[in-house]
């Protein structure tokens, strides 16, 4: 079964630009007939440069944004309509870019408790709940501390705590990396994987890095509102040129094994890895 | 410089002080400061200091730390002690400068003026120091909530309180780094007369502003998709309930209470001044 | 001009329960002209060590010379350090603050006074450096992307015309195009204008393709130095420290372990296809 669906989804608003003379109103198409549909347990990818509308298609997700036209599914609720909201965002919950802005409270625990008490869960059920989400991100030794003396990747666990707390069957993460420093990335990746591998939480991962989207069951692409490229990584990597052109990287060793078949040599076209790559450079050797 | 700053600070401790329920400290906390305009003698006032000092010492903040937050606000003392020394008539003319007379009157009310500013900040500071901002805002919303019926959103204050106590330091941080970035751009904060400094602000000032409304803007989609709506069906996961010990301090302070005004009306009384 | 560090260490918070050593006896000279690479993760000392080269902390130890003259001997000539050693931090949003790009890259050139032809002729060059064209120099800098946000940020301390530009994590946070935008600018700078330029990175791929030299920091000591070949090669010990070298760099290194020849200092895609392509060849060749 799907747990989210997408039916020609499009967004459309009016930026206003202040020009000389008055101002200049435009119609903008975050989102161009987008179809897509993602399955319960399935950790998904969107790729995309800034701008591309890849946020605004996370925003989707939670209800903070509806759609001008085409209808979006979450867990089987239609996110047109205004009275489902509450059960829409419990269905999915959402990580955003800066750990900063997102943290409420001034103690741990209190912010991972937010999101329950919000939804009038039972004092005792929400203790229940804080202590198990802390430990689910590897924080719990921390649920007495400030967020502003934590670190940046710490923070982002915190996030995750307060969403997985409210008991989400799918969680958004709308570039939960960007600001983190490599240390801080892996541990939000980490946690990432281990909650849809472990907990079988669907996970809908907004990055531009491609070594993160790598790990994911299926990636779509996104460029200008549109719905380019979808597949199993190996799938899309493997396009390399149609990547660069949407101002996307691809792995070093993709584009190694890329530039190699360019020259002639027969070398598969979706290698990801490193291991992968040793393993088909050695086959080349062996086979002559 | 701005860290120095101990009003609104939270020192951790255990101790007698830092269980008491917020609700009640803050209780203390008001009547004190009411009482406190009650006390017009020096007895009084040493009655205040003994009672002050107990509750200090159980407290096991260190003395030095609450001192540190009079020093910011040394300025306001000096210029209350100047007002009324010379501001006030009295008999006892004790030296007469030009417009200027000092009495005795005058330098024993500027006395007094004093001790009560001193024993006011650090009495509230005593508050903060020994209650978590998180218990100080739950509490608060706890009290207001009597007078939602007439219009205080007390559920809305709280909430402001509280996520302004979790971004100040966020803030403080984003103004310093601020300031290196322009000073790195050979701003100067330190030289030139008042209306320069003022203007040297505006390439600090801007780029908070807008860092601020950002963030503002973030945060209220963040709360959003954790289903903030309003304090409507919302639970708590500390729910505050008075023990025995809060029961005991609540008594103490209706028996300090009652021994205020008593001094308070045995001065009228007696008429005496000391 | 050559900027030497000698036996530098800053203990933050000294005194108090929270002391914390930030750079413990660090010395590192960088010559006129070099384009050097400063990496280390976070707590490693880097933003401490960038923030002491251009006089916005002063150290507990040690000292900073600057041509050979200490630039805390003299305090009234520390905003002429400061001009001398641009320093452009992480994100752009803690400088940008006037109406339009051009204002906002002249508030540097404004502040040392100089005349109004003087100043025009910096902005308008600045600008030109990092490769920003006309079009936006009447724009209001928070109209524009984040790649170009940043090309302003930097355009800002360049129109000082330091002699050492210090840039720090340039890159972090932006998607590959807007990545690519800023360092294809930094190439630029440093080759049109000669100038000293520390990069300071936490991403190897970044750094290697760049650089002259590569300075590793590690627990506020100086880990490693020499160029990107001589620091990569040490792959465990970078691992250790929690970095890691670019990702090209692991297969070749795998491969050489299973004993086949191939060169060891391979760190971009262009030259691993290059090695790569001979090393498949010469086996059809025999």
């Amino acid at each position: 079964m799907e747990m989210i669906k997408a039916q020609d989804l499009s967004y459309e608003y009016i930026r206003v630009t202040e020009l000389e003379q008055g101002t200049k109103e435009e119609k903008i198409l975050a989102l161009n007939h987008v179809n897509l549909e993602i399955e319960k347990g399935s950790f998904v990818a969107v790729l995309g440069h800034n701008g591309s509308g890849k946020s605004t298609f996370a925003k989707h997700i939670n209800a903070l944004v509806r759609p001008t036209d085409g209808v979006l599914w979450v867990n089987g609720y239609d996110t047109k309509h205004e009275e489902l909201i509450w059960e829409i965002r419990q269905s999915a919950g959402m990580v955003f870019q800066n750990p900063d802005n997102q943290l409420v409270a001034t103690v741990v625990e209190e912010d991972i408790a937010f999101g329950p008490e919000n939804m009038g869960v039972a004092p005792t059920e929400i203790r229940k709940r804080v202590d198990e989400a802390l430990k689910a991100v590897g924080m719990y030794e921390y649920k007495e501390h400030t967020p502003s003396k934590l670190s940046g990747g710490q923070k982002q666990r915190i996030a995750i705590a307060g969403v997985l707390a409210m008991k989400p069957k799918c969680i958004v993460f709308d570039e939960p990396t960007a600001m983190l420093d490599p240390m801080g990335r892996k541990d939000v990746m980490d946690t990432i994987l281990r909650l849809n591998r472990e907990e079988g939480m669907t996970i809908v991962l907004i990055t531009h890095y491609m070594d993160e989207a790598v790990l994911a069951d299926k990636v779509f692409v996104i460029d200008d509102g549109n719905m380019v490229l979808e597949g199993t990584p190996k799938e899309v990597f493997a396009q390399v040129e149609k990547l660069k052109s949407y101002g996307l990287d691809v792995p070093q060793v993709t584009e190694t094994a890329y530039e190699l078949k360019k020259l002639g040599i027969s070398i598969a076209e979706d290698i990801l890895t490193v291991e992968e790559m040793v393993g088909a450079i050695c086959q080349l050797k062996s086979t002559i | 410089m701005i860290r120095d700053i101990t009003i609104g600070q939270y020192y951790p401790q255990h101790s007698p002080i830092h269980k008491i329920d917020a609700r009640v400290k803050i209780l203390i906390t008001f009547l004190f400061i009411i009482t406190l305009f009650f006390v017009n003698t020096f007895t009084g006032y040493a009655f205040v200091i003994v009672c002050l000092t107990a509750v200090i010492r159980a407290s096991k903040v260190p003395l030095k730390f609450m001192l540190k937050g009079i020093k910011g606000i040394f300025i306001i003392i000096v210029f209350t002690a100047f007002i009324n020394v010379f501001m006030t008539k009295g008999e006892h003319t004790l030296f007469q400068w030009g417009v200027f007379t000092v009495t005795l009157e005058g330098i024993l009310l500027a006395i007094k003026m004093c001790v009560r500013l001193i024993l006011l900040i650090i009495g509230s500071s005593l508050l903060t120091l020994t209650t978590t901002p998180i218990q100080l805002t739950d509490g608060m919303e706890y009290l207001l909530r009597p007078f939602k019926k007439i219009g205080v959103p007390a559920h809305e204050i709280a909430m402001m309180m509280t996520i302004a106590l979790r971004f100040i330091p966020t803030l403080l941080d984003e103004t310093d780094k601020i300031m290196k970035a322009q000073q790195a751009r050979g701003a100067d904060f330190d030289t030139g007369n008042l209306i320069q400094r003022a203007k040297s602000l505006i390439p600090i000032l801007v780029p908070l502003f807008i860092s601020a409304f950002r963030r503002a803007d973030e945060l209220a989609m963040a709360m959003e998709a954790r289903c903030y709506h309003g304090d409507e069906n919302r639970t708590r996961m500390n729910v505050m309930v008075l023990k025995t010990s809060d029961y005991r301090t609540i008594i103490l302070l209706v028996i300090y209470c009652a021994a205020i005004f008593l001094l308070r009306f045995a001065a009228a009384q007696f008429s005496f001044i000391w | 001009m050559s900027i030497k560090i000698n036996h530098l260490t800053y203990i933050y918070n000294m005194g108090t329960i929270f002391e914390k050593k930030a750079l413990d006896d660090v010395t590192i000279e960088i010559q006129k002209g070099e384009f050097v690479g400063l990496i280390g993760h976070t707590g490693s000392g880097k933003s401490t060590l960038i923030q002491h080269l251009n006089g916005t902390i002063s150290p507990t130890m040690g000292e900073i010379l600057l041509d050979g003259e200490n630039i805390h001997k003299d305090k009234t000539k520390l905003k002429q350090v400061r001009q001398r050693i641009g320093l452009a931090f992480q994100y752009p949003e803690h400088q940008l603050f006037e109406m339009t790009v051009y204002k906002d890259v002249a508030f540097g050139p404004n502040n040392m006074k100089l005349s109004e032809e003087e100043v025009d002729k910096r902005v308008k060059e600045a600008l030109q450096t990092v490769g920003l064209p006309e079009t936006v120099y009447e724009k209001s800098p928070f109209e524009l992307s984040e790649g170009q946000k940043r090309r302003v940020a930097i355009a800002g301390v360049l129109a000082m015309n330091p002699e050492v530009l210090i840039l720090d994590e340039p890159t972090a946070g932006l998607d590959p195009k807007g990545r690519d935008e800023i360092l294809y600018a930094i190439k630029q700078l440093h080759k049109q204008r000669g100038i000293t330029v520390v990069l300071v990175s936490h991403s190897m791929e970044d750094v290697a393709k760049l650089v002259d030299r590569l300075i590793v920091m590690h627990r506020g000591k100086v880990a490693m130095t020499g160029t990107p070949r001589e620091v990569f090669a040490h792959a465990e010990q970078l691992e250790e420290m929690g970095l890691a070298i670019p990702q090209i760099s692991y297969v070749l290194r795998q491969l050489r372990k299973k004993g086949y020849c191939l060169p060891e200092d391979i760190y971009t895609v262009e030259e691993a296809v290059k090695a790569l392509y001979a090393f498949v060849k010469k086996g059809e060749e025999v």
